[in-house]
């Protein structure tokens, strides 16, 4: 193992170069603080994105796929998944997984924070909707959300910093469609801005956000935190896979051992430790830190790391239309989307509920893959049905994708793996998931719903690719990880407090989806980065403070 | 097996056999050419091959089995679906990015376009006042409960 003599302390370390660990860093850069970040992929060039090539969709089928193990580069690390209803979805570099995103940038709603007060389940957050908006419009700011204001679904004063995209073709059409059944539904909020904007470019519609934005528009951290972070000193190791936390006699976290891209092992020594490793890494790093002091993981005193993972279940239903709907004009995370079934309605049989997303199938490819999965499967697509269906499915189909909330549930949880592990011989991440049955009953309603929302608008079919509405199994995956080290007041029933610092740990903090107490519906993106940026902030504020190692 | 960090190179006997399975799965129809007319077994799954080079294998094992294509391919299908979707998809993928065949399907290809195409384009496309009856209907949200 290298020597950590030499290794200069870091005021802070981040684990975890991705989405919240670059709002964290620019943060905490530009406050003046030393930051280190170890992060186990590597910088991606724009010029390598493949979305502007024939075969994007072939590269994004494999290289550029968003499952690990699909993808399986070196830098990746598998996730054991066989009980799991779906995969993980995650990349590996630095701007992490917003590089690979969709670009929809929404705030968790008001009642997201008080479940457990306003529908008697699962639990309320230790902190609320307002506290939170300071720093939801700060990060709007930072990653350049274009939105329409006004959305009654909102509290006034949600009013994004860019004009909004237009809604196109198929916007309209599925609007109109939602008009004539009196639901609601409002232009998309993304994180993709309508003109240049500081590091970004303005967007030129190329449709291809979820393989990386060929042209620099889209607000992944790689582009909109990390220069800014770098150009005020801080510095990001990359190809450093984390193995473990350090702990000094006192039991403060002391830094981390990582191995780089040549099989050595090194000590990166820091004051104060940041985890921002998704909802699958950061369990995973926590578990693989047990000691003596901490013999069931690091920070979990509570029994809670790696347990109540959520992952939003998405499911498509698909329209098809006579009139052209032109799905393939980005952004491709969506055109409209609709809140017309998030809040309980306890006579629909369930609890909470789902927001919705209208895509486009984007490439052929892909509309080929919504004819050979799910609903689709009931027809024939090859032979003399290949041309015909494939005419009248291009540029003629879009999808109301119905993202349920997904409650907390012990029985889901990402734990190691006694067998697999990764290329440096660290145990991978064992993934147990499930549906619940109040997930099930969403998904049921939202899909019966969007048939008749496509109807309305007009399609002559409907089908659902996703959940197998049969089996009750099956699904897409989700990059939504959530909830695996949830944050609240209590010490016994959580493992971080309501800044994000582990209550084990008093120099130890968590700023990825692993804080959520609930799921939410909502694309969880811009809410990460609000409470990322909130952490960054107390950290700031309570630095000189806070318990550090000698 | 071959190496797949090395494109695989059809033999021409592989791209008869290939360019017969093929157009069982796509054979011309609706203003579009079959699998064989769009040269799948020529330069298109090179393409593929180029860029996929781990599908190599399960492309040579099916071309390898022989019998009448459709019996052969009904018979995978059933017996190694694994098999069937890898070579369909191979198959597909090689129609799909020739630039004949997207141009017939109306499939533009995912390229820039100015935004807005016109000034004012947003608003063009909420013309007619189709979000005033959302904002009419009032909050749907409900506030955070007094503490």
């Amino acid at each position: 193992m290298s020597g950590s003599k030499s290794v200069e302390v870091a005021d802070v370390l981040i684990i975890g170069g991705g989405t919240s660990g670059g709002v964290a860093a620019k943060h905490l850069a530009e406050s003046g603080l030393k930051v280190v970040c170890l992060e186990q992929g590597h910088w991606v060039n724009q010029d390598d994105l493949p979305g502007t090539r024939p075969e994007y969709e072939l590269l994004g089928s494999k290289k550029w796929h968003p499952n690990p193990n699909i993808r399986a580069n070196p830098e990746d690390y598998p996730c054991e998944c066989s009980d799991a209803d779906l995969p993980v979805l995650m990349y590996a570099a630095v701007g992490g997984t917003s590089l690979l995103y969709g670009g929809v940038w929404s705030r968790l709603a008001p009642s997201d924070f008080r479940v457990r007060t306003l529908d008697g389940i699962a639990d309320d957050w230790p902190l609320t909707y307002e506290e939170l908006v300071p720093y939801f419009e700060e990060t709007e700011r930072e990653v350049g959300v274009s939105g329409l204001a006004g959305n009654p679904a909102y509290p006034a004063g949600y009013d994004p910093p860019l004009s909004a995209h237009p809604i196109h073709k198929a916007g309209r059409k599925a609007a109109e469609g939602m008009n004539r059944l009196g639901w609601h539904w409002w232009p998309i909020y993304q994180a993709i801005p309508t003109r240049e904007y500081g590091n970004q470019a303005q967007c030129v519609r190329y449709g291809v956000c979820m393989l990386g934005c060929p042209e620099g528009s889209k607000g992944s951290t790689d582009l909109t935190h990390w220069p800014i972070a770098l150009r005020h000193g801080a510095r990001v190791v990359t190809g450093a896979r984390v193995s473990r936390i350090t702990l000094n006699e006192r039991g403060l976290a002391s830094g981390a051992v990582y191995i780089d891209r040549e099989g050595r092992e090194h000590v990166q020594p820091a004051l104060v430790v940041i985890l921002a490793a998704n909802g699958v890494g950061t369990p995973r790093l926590l578990l693989l830190s047990a000691s003596n002091r901490f013999p069931d993981g690091l920070a979990n005193s509570s029994g809670l790391v790696g347990k109540r993972l959520m992952l939003h279940p998405v499911t498509k239903v698909v329209g098809q239309y006579d009139e052209a709907v032109d799905e393939w004009v980005g952004p491709a995370g969506g055109d409209i989307e609709s809140m017309q079934f998030y809040e309980t309605d306890t006579s629909r049989g369930f609890v909470r509920g789902s927001k919705w997303l209208l895509q486009g199938s984007v490439g052929p490819l892909e509309a080929l893959s919504l004819w050979t999965s799910g609903e689709g499967r009931q027809e024939e697509i090859w032979g003399e049905a290949f041309t015909r269906k494939m005419k009248s499915s291009i540029g003629h189909q879009m999808e109301w994708v119905i993202q349920p909330e997904d409650l907390p549930e012990e029985s889901n949880t990402v734990t190691l793996d006694a067998g697999l592990k990764d290329s440096d011989g660290v145990p991978a991440p064992k993934i147990a998931y499930r549906y619940s049955d109040n997930t099930r009953r969403i998904l049921d309603f939202g899909i019966a719903r969007a048939r008749e929302a496509h109807e309305a608008a007009g399609a002559r079919k409907t089908w659902v690719v996703g959940l197998d509405v049969e089996s009750g199994h099956g699904g897409m995956g989700q990059a939504h990880l959530l909830g695996t080290a949830r944050m609240g007041n209590d010490r016994e029933s959580s493992v971080v407090d309501r800044h994000g610092r582990a209550h084990d740990v008093p120099n130890l903090y968590i700023i990825d989806g692993s804080v959520f107490v609930t799921s939410s519906a909502i694309n969880p993106t811009g809410t990460i980065c609000a409470l990322a940026k909130r952490t960054a902030a107390y950290i700031c504020e309570q630095a000189r403070l806070q318990k550090v190692p000698s | 097996m071959n190496d797949p960090a090395v494109p695989l190179a059809l033999n021409s006997e592989q791209r008869v056999r290939l360019a017969a399975l093929a157009d069982v799965l796509i054979p011309s129809g609706a203003g579009l050419p079959s699998a064989s007319e769009a040269n799948v077994h020529g330069k298109w799954v090179d393409r593929v091959l180029a860029v996929r080079p781990d599908l190599a294998e399960p492309l040579v094992v099916a071309l390898s089995e022989g019998g009448e294509p459709r019996e052969a391919l009904e018979r995978w299908r059933s017996d190694a679906p694994a098999a069937f979707e890898a070579f369909a998809f191979i198959v597909s993928s090689a129609y799909f990015i020739n630039p004949r065949v997207r141009r017939l399907l109306g499939y533009p290809g995912q390229g820039p376009k100015p935004n807005p195409v016109l000034p004012d384009e947003a608003d063009y496309y909420l013309e007619g006042g189709i979000l005033d009856v959302v904002r009419e209907r009032g909050p749907s949200y409900r506030p955070t409960p007094e503490a």
